[in-house]
């Protein structure tokens, strides 16, 4: 059974994709306590709170991760929260740029008032610290080019004492250096969204408070979805992930068995 | 002037922004903050070093006409159209932005969507409960995927109903992630950090000098 | 839908079939994708590192020393200075040169973390691990939390005891050790399982625009 053409396993992934997105499933999403504790911590903000997003992802992670930015931002037009945008990540800029002003146009949000997009820098050590001591140290301009002293939400923003949460979206240990560099030199609030592959490595952080708040790939941005009453591509999503998930547990299944009948005969 | 140089810079560099988070006075503040700008004015030229090295790779593949050669030109093909349309137009130039939109985007997001199918067919082939401990992980591995899902928990309120927990696959799931997998984390976290104090320490002493390559 | 984007949705549609061609067998059309994702990406960096970092970073700063708008900009021809070194990687001759503004970057990043690191991972950690049995003490933990904290302290110390190669793992030492071994299992068993998540997802992504967004353009021609 082990031995049959890898390429039939393939095929049986993609029919487990393609059948259940063609017939658009619906399962109830339950909301996990991480996820729960970042939408509380947004929520219980005051309108004209700032908090700043760091897109830290290109796009090979942006399956995981565009759909919970698109949900928090919802959220943040939703309640007046203003949102300066960054990233640490060369590749990010123009599907960071685009996923702002695309949610911006859907709530109404004014650039330059009710968001900006500073863009990227490279070296996310420096650029942590850096916007500790001055943010216009780091960026001088917004992604556009306008100068940070001529855009309206920047002229009482500093440094990170008037950022209320980062959020960092992230597929790689920048949240790490988030955490490093500017909740423990700055104490500044930090919640994170992350991809499958690091989010067991969040727990330590999650417990000890050093993060507010943890969206877990495709499953946080469903999560997140439900909380914030808009379904989106994140609830379809881990809906047609269930059944690639069963087709796995089943493929490991039968390969167990199959492992100990040739088990049992070869002693 | 070829090692000892680098080596006095690194420590300085280094003693320097030990010292200077000690000091609340202004003048350290004021030297650690203008050491900052200097890495972030430095750190960019770091770029040219990736560049170079893949500009090299390919050239000496064109030249030598090693297998599938013609590929290198596909490289820099790509390479080029990217530099000529986005410096003088700049990042946010449509056609830019298209190219990106349109090529680099959906390549890179199905390059590594190829995972998937990597993942399932190495799962089939190769996760074996032969050991205590390979079952321990196969198991974890399970309850995590299922706990992922919306069809776990909706198999467990239909199958185990009649346990104590409702939606007892994402409640397992959480609690596996909140207790047995963060102390494992917290353990690998203080390891690390402890060989990342250290080898900082080697290096700035100028003990590690594995950074300065090979040669004189 | 206007002709570009249709034009888009198709280039990107090809593109992404080419690279699952892999699936079935490495073909010059994989190799196509592969070798012009490498190009354009690099492209992309290149461009972005100059508009969005040396720009702001270099040459604004020296353009306004220059000009006399900023006379502090003279001091930052020292790290642009040190920062061209890396050119010197072009010349095999003077490929020694970029030693030092890579020392210089090891040296701020070394002396940085010492302290940082010390506080935000150690600490931090090691006060988070310790910090529910205040709690047990003041008699506000149920029973099943008490058992979740001591589980936490045993899982650190036994997974730091795998980790400690100082002394021979024999006796004691050892089943501290294989218990750690028991909780790593299961941390990589739920990365494991988290792995498996995200990377369908980017398949999921994919597939919904292969069928949304490429076949659903094509049925609205007809």
């Amino acid at each position: 059974m082990a031995n049959i053409d890898r390429r039939i396993v393939f095929i049986l992934v993609a029919l487990a994709v393609i059948i259940p997105m063609l017939l658009s499933i619906n399962l109830p999403v339950s909301v996990s306590e991480p996820t729960q504790k970042f939408y509380d911590y947004v929520e219980d903000l005051p309108a004209g709170s700032t908090i700043m997003i760091a897109f830290d992802y290109g796009p090979s992670s942006l399956a995981e991760l565009n759909p919970m930015a698109k949900a928090l931002l919802k959220q943040c037009f939703d309640r007046d929260i203003r949102v300066i945008g960054i990233t640490l990540v060369v590749d990010a800029p123009t599907l960071a740029s685009a996923l702002i002003q695309e949610v911006a146009a859907e709530k109404g949000a004014v650039e330059g008032e009710d968001y900006v997009f500073l863009g990227f820098r490279p070296g996310a050590v420096q650029v942590i610290l850096g916007m500790g001591t001055d943010i216009a140290s780091v960026y001088d301009t917004d992604y556009n080019g306008t100068a940070i002293g001529e855009i309206p939400m920047m002229q009482n923003i500093t440094n990170y004492d008037q950022i209320d949460l980062l959020v960092d979206f992230t597929s790689s240990d920048t949240v790490e250096s988030w955490i490093v560099y500017a909740n423990d030199e700055y104490n500044q609030k930090i919640a994170a969204g992350v991809t499958g592959v690091i989010i067991a490595q969040m727990f330590p952080y999650l417990q000890t408070g050093q993060l507010v708040g943890l969206l877990s790939g495709i499953l946080g941005a469903a999560e997140y979805e439900n909380l914030i009453g808009a379904p989106a591509k994140g609830m379809q999503w881990i809906n047609v992930e269930s059944f690639v998930h069963l087709l796995i547990v089943v493929l490991v299944v039968i390969g167990n068995i199959s492992y100990f009948i040739h088990r049992t005969r070869e002693e | 002037m070829k090692r000892q140089v680098p080596l006095v810079l690194c420590f300085v560099f280094g003693i320097v922004m030990i010292l200077t988070q000690f000091s609340p006075h202004s003048f350290s503040q004021g030297v650690y903050k203008e050491v900052i700008s200097w890495a972030l004015i430095i750190g960019p030229f770091a770029l040219v070093l990736a560049t170079v090295t893949l500009i090299q790779t390919h050239t000496a593949r064109i030249r030598r006409r090693t297998e599938h050669w013609q590929y290198s030109l596909v490289v820099f093909a790509g390479l080029i159209i990217m530099v000529l349309i986005g410096i003088p137009f700049g990042p946010q130039n449509t056609i830019f932005e298209w190219l990106y939109n349109n090529v680099q985007l959906p390549m890179d997001a199905t390059t590594f969507s190829l995972l998937a199918f990597f993942i399932v067919s190495a799962a089939y082939r190769a996760f074996r409960a032969r050991t205590f401990e390979a079952s321990l992980l196969l198991i974890t591995a399970l309850i995590v995927m299922m706990g992922n899902v919306p069809v776990g928990d909706l198999i467990w309120n239909t199958v185990l109903f009649w346990t104590p927990w409702e939606d007892g696959t994402s409640w397992w799931r959480q609690w596996i992630l909140d207790n047995p997998n963060l102390s494992a984390r917290r353990g690998i976290i203080l390891g690390v950090s402890l060989g990342v104090i250290s080898q900082s320490i080697r290096i700035i002493l100028g003990i590690e000098r594995s950074y300065l390559g090979g040669g004189d | 839908m206007d002709f570009w984007s249709l034009i888009g949705i198709w280039v990107a549609a090809f593109l992404t079939l080419s690279i699952y061609s892999v699936l079935y067998r490495d073909n010059p059309f994989y190799r196509f994708a592969e070798h012009l994702f490498v190009g354009v990406s690099v492209g992309y960096g290149i461009v972005l590192s100059i508009y969005q970092g040396f720009i702001p970073l270099a040459w604004k700063p020296f353009a306004a020393a220059i000009t006399g708008e900023s006379m502090s900009g003279f001091i930052k021809l020292i790290p642009i200075c040190i920062g061209l070194l890396f050119f010197a990687r072009l010349s095999p001759r003077h490929t020694w040169l970029i030693r030092y503004p890579i020392a210089i970057l090891i040296g701020f990043g070394s002396g940085i973390a010492i302290p940082k690191v010390l506080r935000a991972n150690i600490f931090e950690q090691t006060h988070g691990t310790i910090a529910p049995f205040a709690e047990i003490a003041a008699g506000t933990l149920s029973g099943w939390d008490i058992f979740e904290a001591v589980l936490i302290v045993v899982g650190v110390i036994c997974t730091l005891t795998y980790f400690f190669f100082a002394v021979e793992h024999r006796g004691p030492v050892k089943w501290l050790s294989k218990v750690g071994i028991a909780f790593l299992m299961i941390g990589f068993g739920s990365a494991f399982g988290n792995t498996v998540m995200g990377r369908v997802a980017l398949l999921i992504q994919r597939v919904d625009f292969l069928l949304n967004d490429w076949i659903g353009a094509i049925l609205t021609i007809f």
